[in-house]
């Protein structure tokens, strides 16, 4: 149905993202397909956990299959919006969620009047006015925790299936952020059995509930004895996709956590997270909050027991 | 921790007015025993129907529960100016007092005489007046007088001496607040955490006690809001946070722990003494922030919203040696008109001058 309708029409699970964005105008569809039949459960095996697309954030935050094992995961589930939109939004929809901008999630008649941006209706980047792409922030909580943690994501389009690591399901442009075809479905996400994996997830926004992040840090490690034997950082809202930061995990490699440790990874996580003027708060606040939300999730990691299988 | 002190009159120093109309008036209908009173003011939410009926119950012994209410109805109702002003519970509640007593004075002088005795002998409480029940009394009452209706109504004192000035219709008595806030600010990141806020209002008289603490909390609720979030920038041309997800006020999570002291000062204009808890108890919990996140860091930021890039930035001035604040640098140049002087008036001058200028 989606490839015959082609780009007036769009899917829609719980709606969170959608309708608000229909309601300013930000999408103009003709067509909505509802996504009520994908599946809603979190199926445990020995391998892998498999987290249907269509389960809400609420119950992937406080289903103890996964609060257990992948405590960072089912946090930053917990941490999306507000409880009434966890209710009815899906950790599909979120892993999907359109990357944000102050120019862009606007109404329509905001936009119009200072002049539209070329996420929606414009020619240039009201951010960036000299550059030639887009540079909307990539706003999803649990999707650097998917990557961190190194789950696979599964896509159904009209005519076959097909997985992807979730770090490429995204691409580094604000308009063209998914690497999914237009046509295709999210239908679940599958990590990796984490015998032994932390993981942590801190969040920065303004408020305490309902904000979209303005920084983030996901931390999935193991360890060996009391040194780290691997380790993962992705932070969030810092580009307009979930930023890894290969660097700052591998200098964790071998090491204790202690607090200069965490202090240097964090510093070098924060190096390429280049924040632009297009979320809350003044971007030079919040690169400097990058390093500290990552030393923040580098500590919880660390004071956590490993997450064990049952 | 930070301390504030706030005083609060609310639109003018003096109540004036259009006309010289009452502000606020109320009708009393008893039929039968059933009591409806009329008045135009309208609740927001503030509570002011719960207001007009506990006093009206109060002057005819009855729990407010036995009085209907008909509000805010510019066909049924008579006129009360509006919910601004903080001037609902003190002029309507004025209005109601009046109304009721003239109610109560008839059913007194019906049941006394049924009973023989003086009016000054019957009590009115607990739904009897003298020796009859409330119904048997409104009864009495009906047949002696008919129709039992009565009215009330309030209009500010003229005050001595001239003014300039437009009508609003304020409220003539003036609340003080004092708060005190107890923060947390990270000298790291800028951010701060409220831990608890006290607050101390002087309301005059609490008529409703619950009301009050929930006005109170309210106001710091505000407080807080318009101290932390709260802001109207401008970009090009257009502003900056038009919606109230990014016009943001705190959720139940960035809310503290607010203890309320209410301080009875008994105004002699207002009914029963009470003035108001509308708009005064959130003026210190701005200023209060403020010096708390000075008392804590060492630096002031002479705006609001109080945000995390304002206080690192401020920190740095100070590391740097140059003045410890961020805000605007002084008060900008106004093109004032020429200040027009109005001389006190006379000691002694007990009437109202009329207004000159």
């Amino acid at each position: 149905m989606a490839s015959e309708l082609g780009p007036r029409a769009m899917f829609v699970a719980g709606g969170t993202d959608l309708f608000p964005k229909l309601k300013r105008r930000q999408f103009e569809v003709d067509a909505l397909i509802g996504l009520d039949f994908l599946g809603n459960r979190v199926q445990r095996g020995d391998d892998e956990t498999v987290v249907d697309a269509g389960v809400t954030l609420a119950a992937a935050s406080t289903t103890e299959a996964l609060r257990g094992e992948f405590p960072g995961y089912a946090e930053a589930a917990g941490l999306v919006s507000s409880p009434p939109l966890r209710n009815a939004g899906t950790i599909g929809g979120n892993l999907c969620v359109d990357t944000r901008c102050n120019y862009y999630d606007m109404t329509y008649e905001w936009r119009k009047a200072a002049g539209f941006c070329i996420k929606k209706d414009g020619d240039i980047c009201l951010v960036a006015p000299s550059s030639s792409r887009c540079w909307a922030l990539s706003s999803s909580d649990t999707a650097p925790m998917a990557i961190a943690l190194g789950a696979l994501v599964m896509l159904a389009g009209p005519n076959d299936e097909r997985e992807l690591p979730v770090a490429a399901l995204y691409r580094d442009d604000g308009i063209d952020y998914l690497a999914k075809q237009p046509d295709e479905v999210v239908t679940a996400l599958r990590l990796p059995s984490g015998r032994g994996t932390r993981s942590a997830y801190v969040k920065l926004r303004r408020r305490g509930s309902i904000d979209f992040p303005i920084a983030g840090a996901a931390v999935a490690m193991t360890m060996d004895g009391d040194t780290v034997a691997s380790c993962r950082i992705v932070l969030s809202a810092v580009a307009s996709h979930p930023l890894e930061a290969p660097e700052a995990a591998a200098f964790m490699l071998g090491k204790r956590l202690d607090e200069e440790t965490i202090r240097r990874a964090a510093e070098l996580a924060a190096k390429p997270a280049k924040p632009l003027d297009n979320a809350d708060l003044s971007h030079f606040w919040r690169k400097r909050m990058v390093r500290v939300v990552v030393e923040q999730a580098l500590a919880r990691a660390g004071d956590q027991q490993p997450g064990f299988d049952g | 921790m930070g301390f504030a002190i706030s005083s609060y009159l609310s639109g003018a120093g003096t109540a004036i007015y259009w006309n010289d109309m009452p502000h606020s008036e109320v009708q009393i209908k008893v039929d039968r025993g059933g009591v409806t009173a009329y008045c135009g003011a309208m609740d927001i939410g503030q509570g002011s129907d719960s207001v007009l009926a506990a006093i009206v119950a109060e002057e005819l012994g009855l729990q407010p529960q036995d009085v209907r209410l008909v509000t805010a109805d510019t066909d049924t109702t008579p006129i009360d100016l509006g919910s601004y002003s903080s001037r609902v519970t003190f002029m309507a509640g004025n209005a109601a007092i009046e109304a009721a007593r003239k109610m109560r004075t008839m059913l007194v002088e019906a049941a006394a005489a049924k009973m023989g005795v003086d009016p000054e002998g019957v009590g009115v409480a607990g739904g009897r007046i003298g020796d009859f029940s409330f119904e048997e009394a409104s009864i009495l009452a009906e047949a002696r007088f008919g129709t039992l209706t009565s009215a009330g109504s309030y209009t500010p004192p003229k005050i001595a001496g001239p003014y300039k000035g437009s009508g609003v219709g304020p409220s003539p008595a003036y609340s003080y607040s004092a708060c005190v806030v107890d923060l947390d600010a990270d000298a790291r990141t800028g951010l701060v955490q409220i831990n608890k806020v006290w607050i101390a209002h002087d309301v005059g008289r609490a008529i409703n006690p619950l009301l009050v603490e929930g006005q109170v909390e309210g106001s710091v609720y505000m407080g807080l809001g318009e101290a932390l979030m709260e802001e109207q920038t401008v970009r090009k041309g257009l502003h900056k946070w038009p919606s109230m997800l990014e016009y943001k006020s705190p959720t139940i999570l960035d809310m503290p722990e607010v203890e309320t002291f209410i301080v009875e000062t008994n105004d002699p204009e207002g009914p029963y003494g009470a003035k108001e808890a509308g708009q005064g108890p959130l003026l210190p919990v701005i200023p209060a922030v403020s010096a708390a996140v000075f008392d804590a860091l060492g630096i002031w930021i002479d705006e609001i919203p109080v945000t995390p890039e304002k206080i690192v930035e401020a920190l740095r001035r100070k590391d740097k040696g140059e003045a410890p604040r961020y805000g605007p640098p002084r008060f900008p140049d106004i093109p004032f008109p020429p200040c027009i002087k109005v001389e006190p008036p006379p000691k002694g001058l007990n009437v109202a001058a009329p207004a000159a200028i």
